[in-house]
């Protein structure tokens, strides 16, 4: 299927111009609004007929403006995010809905809000536990969100529409999730970068086109036989973001990355959003339970860390041990974008579970630039050499 | 390294570093039949061609009596006439193991990074590299050698001499630079600087190595491992013996020439036949 409208190729037209679509939409009279972190509960947006946009960095666009308003020893997907709205990339939002994922996340929200002219902000003030009273306070948090957002849309956000777009961002989660299924065969029938390629158009589109663009892949990458080779590593990669061609590319250079366990992969499509009486609830408990990223603390038992280390690392890596055996992994790549720090920090207890499984590993830093890519490269390489 | 008889088969390792390029040529049975060292400069994909033409020289070989080609290193891609290309940590683990085979652990510092390598039964187990940037490499010595206006290859016996070793506060090699000139603004002799300057790169590559449980025998290599200096203050970091080979800017050659020859036999042994480049030392420009 060559047709550039699309599938496989649209997905990666849509990838290379991220914007054209939001900025087509705008003129349509939609209304758009960004949101730099995966965590952020695209459904009420959905549900209020507002488009979705994910703010990304770009790693080949050398940091400027940004360094005018943050430290250089700060995130630097955070800070290429912020530099590229500075620069009016993204002067197509209409609003920016922020959320304390992180230290850097929470930081920038204040700057974004201060340094940018968009008719909306909201930040969302999520715990980093997973205990019930965080959990509440998670769902009062959501339901402010819905406040401000219903303002600013000029109507309330209802249950009807609110359970509707749950559904269809459900069903986004489903398609992404078959396309990792399309991973499981050696050689995978669909490349990590293609998969990089479609995550990202998907968190550039309305979610009823991504789920149709999702479904033309999916039809596409059955039926083409020219799929990528079989390599001799079948790598899982563990870190916060993988979200860029480039970056997999070189991953993939002599492997097949068949799971993205970071936010530009598998993590935010993993579960689904529980359909109960209570809409918020449920969004609450999937954001702040089931994705999970480094940013989250979780123990097995509380205040029990320390008694059963073993027992700990299950609970908090357990969901690796399945994915290392269904997809037949046969390499883990710890992935830390620098200053990363809630990565940095799961490493070492990573490292352990990973060791107990038997299963090589190597954790490997890069700094978010092109520069970064050549001294990647021979880390991966190496590394999968390893594994003979 | 020894160069040795004829043989039918001939096998090299192109090593394209930051700053050195190197070409090791061995027969079917492992001996050497040429080794070569070369400036990579900017234009690496031609002066490869030049390396490899001076190897080919030296043995006395056509480009067309040579088996299979691996190349390796930091410009390992854009060797024309390289079959295959294997990192250069899989490739000096593979080196280092044939001229030491006790060897445990490997620690390479080149001019542009420091790497060190786990090996077990000649091949590469795990491995840690220093992060984008100067300081622990060779580089930092050529920065600094240049500030104090003597020869690379003299810092290390000058270091010797030292009588105190003077406290380098700076690991950056930019702002080590500017120490420097401080120290000898402040009236401190070379040597003391140098024997300074010296244990604050092996203190930062014997902090890196130690990320690796390391275990003996340790083997020394890189243009940096040519620095008695360094050699020193590696050992008194690491508190147990280094070895460092004849040549240590060799080994990643060596090392490829070994894995060309180990995939090449193979392959022929299973009936396989490995699919080659074309035998022409061709003058690929900068831009192709």
């Amino acid at each position: 299927m060559s047709d550039k409208n699309k599938g496989l190729s649209r997905a990666r037209e849509i990838y290379l111009n991220r914007s054209q679509r939001a900025r087509e939409l705008k003129a349509a009279g939609r209304r758009i609004i960004g949101y730099p972190c995966v965590y952020v509960p695209v459904e009420m947006l959905t549900a209020l007929d507002i488009v979705p946009f994910q703010t990304c960095g770009e790693m080949k666009e050398p940091i400027s403006e940004a360094s005018r308003v943050l430290p250089s020893s700060f995130c630097p997907v955070m800070r290429s995010c912020l530099d590229c709205a500075l620069k009016g990339k993204h002067d197509f939002l209409d609003g920016m809905a922020t959320i304390h994922s992180s230290d850097p996340q929470e930081k920038t929200a204040r700057i974004w809000q201060s340094y940018t002219n968009y008719p909306y902000f909201h930040f969302i003030d999520m715990p980093i536990t997973v205990r019930p009273e965080a959990l509440e306070y998670f769902r009062n948090q959501l339901s402010d969100f819905g406040k401000t957002l219903g303002a600013f849309a000029g109507r309330n956000l209802s249950t009807s529409n609110l359970a509707a777009a749950i559904r269809s961002h459900n069903r986004q989660r489903g398609l992404v999730r078959e396309l990792f299924e399309l991973t499981k065969s050696s050689p995978p029938r669909i490349s990590g970068t293609e998969i990089v390629q479609v995550v990202r158009a998907l968190t550039s589109l309305p979610v009823l086109e991504g789920n149709d663009l999702s479904a033309e892949v999916i039809a596409e990458v059955r039926s083409r036989t020219n799929g990528p080779e079989r390599k001799s590593g079948r790598l899982l990669i563990w870190g916060s973001t993988v979200d860029d061609a480039e970056v997999m590319q070189v991953l993939e250079a002599n492997a097949n990355v068949v799971v993205n366990e970071s936010c530009g992969g598998l993590r935010a499509y993993r579960g689904e959003v529980k359909l109960g009486n209570d809409l918020l609830g449920g969004l609450a408990s999937y954001y702040l339970r089931e994705i999970t990223c480094a940013r989250t603390f979780r123990q097995a038992v509380l205040g029990e860390t320390k008694k059963d280390y073993a027992r700990d690392l299950q609970s908090r890596f357990g969901y690796l041990q399945r994915m290392i055996k269904e997809w037949r992994i046969n390499g883990v790549i710890m992935l830390l974008v620098r200053y990363c720090d809630p990565f940095a920090f799961e490493m070492p207890s990573l490292k352990d579970y990973l060791d107990s499984l038997g299963i090589p590993s190597t954790y490997i830093e890069y700094d978010y630039t092109a520069g970064s890519l050549a001294p990647l490269r021979t880390r991966v390489e190496a590394f999968v050499e390893t594994l003979g | 390294m020894p160069i040795r008889g004829k043989a039918v088969m001939y096998f090299a390792g192109v090593d394209i570093g930051s700053t050195m390029t190197k070409v090791v040529m061995i027969g079917e049975a492992g001996d050497v039949v040429s080794a070569i060292k070369g400036p990579t400069g900017p234009e690496y994909r031609r002066l490869a061609n030049e390396v490899m033409q001076r190897a080919l020289e030296q043995a006395r070989l056509d480009i067309e009596q040579v088996s299979y080609i691996v190349a390796t290193g930091y410009g390992r891609l854009k060797v024309p006439f390289a079959d295959r290309q294997i990192t250069e940590l899989s490739c000096h683990a593979r080196g280092v193991s044939s001229l030491f085979p006790t060897v445990r652990t490997a620690i390479d510092i080149g001019g542009q990074d420091a790497k060190c390598m786990k090996i077990r039964d000649g091949k590469l187990v795990t491995f840690v590299m220093n992060d984008k940037c100067a300081a622990g490499t060779g580089r930092f010595l050529e920065v600094t050698a240049a500030t104090l206006n003597i020869k690379l290859e003299d810092m290390g016996e000058l270091s010797l001499k030292a009588t105190k070793k003077i406290q380098i506060s700076n690991l950056c090699t930019i702002f080590a630079q500017q120490e420097v000139v401080a120290l000898l603004s402040r009236g401190e002799r070379v040597e003391d600087i140098l024997a300074g300057l010296h244990e604050a790169l092996a203190s930062r590559v014997a902090a890196l190595a130690r990320r690796l449980n390391i275990e003996p025998d340790l083997v020394l290599t890189g243009g940096v491992a040519k620095n008695i200096g360094i050699v020193r203050a590696m050992k008194e970091n690491l508190g147990c013996e280094i070895l460092v080979p004849d040549e240590p800017l060799l080994t990643g050659a060596l090392g490829a020439a070994l894995l060309a020859r180990e995939a090449y036999m193979k392959a022929t042994a299973s009936g396989e036949k490995l699919p080659t480049k074309q035998r022409r030392l061709e003058r690929a420009t900068f831009f192709g």
